[in-house]
């Protein structure tokens, strides 16, 4: 009867560990980041914004070389962004397209795309070329941000887009 | 006997899940090469350029524009600790020992660039100058310092090229 108890209370004991176990960490897969994976990425991708904002600013200030640490701080960000989609976190808060997880594969695709173009841009600032760095920027807009964007994302209002952005991206 | 078996099998059973748990989730956020102080370096290194930004813009009086750069060293720091595996020291690693034999310090470190670094932002997506010069005046000791001191090897005199506050 006591080892029966004792086991009982073992596998009691382990699966609440467990349950605590996986409700602490299984549920989004971004430990470090808040419980809320949409207001996660919505903050995540703020920054995306902001750091193609003051990359545009300077470009057009002639401050060719600064624009490298806003290029590298949106590569860095890329490197983060499908573990911010895990599947379901589709709230109404989210402009999320359902398509991300229809199409996974392409989506990360994307994702990867504006990884490389981020660096792209980086590289070509470290070299101080101002007509190159202009060349990559211009197509930027398109060839990195739309390239995730236009599939997977519903477009903002107009009104909310200028809101946001100080500099609205060349599209 | 027979119970005592069942027993470790399952304390045995649920060791190894929830450390399998733990491994899954731990290094979600990793950048990827695979390196980790490959990774960190260049996640260091971002942080670095950017507090040089912050610096560059205080300079030319654009206190609004530091946010930006505030908000990347926010959320790079969140980043920070997953990039320190236990065991990842090698010859090119700055890391001090330290950092995994004072585990909770070291997070409180990192973390503490993090509310630091969120306060930087905030006063500038405020455009409060003033709390912003003071913020950039003692950055460089109570945010970068505060883990640098104690976690990283001093770099040669000759590379901290970067500027300082």
């Amino acid at each position: 009867m006591k080892p029966t108890h004792v086991r009982t209370g073992v596998v009691l004991g382990s699966l609440v560990a467990l349950a605590l176990a996986s409700s602490a960490t299984g549920q989004s897969p971004t430990k470090i980041w808040t419980s809320d994976v949409v207001a996660d990425r919505q903050r995540l991708m703020k920054l995306n914004g902001a750091s193609w904002a003051d990359a545009q600013a300077k470009l057009k200030a002639g401050n060719v070389e600064a624009v490298a640490v806003n290029a590298e701080t949106m590569a860095l960000i890329a490197t983060q962004i499908v573990a911010l989609f895990p599947e379901g976190s589709l709230t109404d808060k989210s402009k999320a397209k359902p398509e991300i997880w229809q199409k996974w594969p392409e989506f990360e695709a994307a994702v990867k795309n504006y990884g490389v173009q981020a660096e792209k841009l980086r590289d070509v600032a470290r070299s101080k070329d101002q007509a190159a760095t202009e060349a990559v920027a211009k197509e930027f807009g398109r060839q990195a941000c739309g390239t995730c964007h236009q599939p997977f994302r519903v477009p903002p209002p107009q009104q909310q887009q200028q809101q946001q952005q100080q500099t609205p991206p060349t599209r | 006997m027979l119970f005592r078996h069942v027993k470790a099998g399952v304390i045995l059973g649920s060791v190894v899940a929830v450390a399998a748990i733990g491994c899954a989730t731990a290094r979600p956020t990793a950048i990827g090469s695979g390196d980790p102080v490959a990774d960190r370096q260049r996640l260091m290194k971002n942080n670095g350029a950017n507090w040089a930004d912050i610096q560059n813009k205080v300079k030319a009086g654009n206190v609004e524009g530091v946010a930006v750069n505030a908000e990347a060293l926010a959320l790079h720091a969140q980043r920070i600790t997953l990039l320190f595996p236990e065991g990842s020291l090698t010859e090119k690693s700055k890391a001090k020992p330290d950092i995994w034999q004072k585990w909770p310090e070291f997070q409180a470190a990192a973390k503490n660039l993090e509310n630091r670094a969120g306060t930087l932002r905030d006063q500038a997506v405020a455009k409060d100058a003033a709390a912003v010069q003071t913020t950039v005046t003692t950055f460089g000791r109570d945010a970068c310092g505060t883990c640098h001191t104690p976690f990283r090897v001093p770099p040669p005199q000759q590379q901290p090229a970067q500027p300082r506050s």
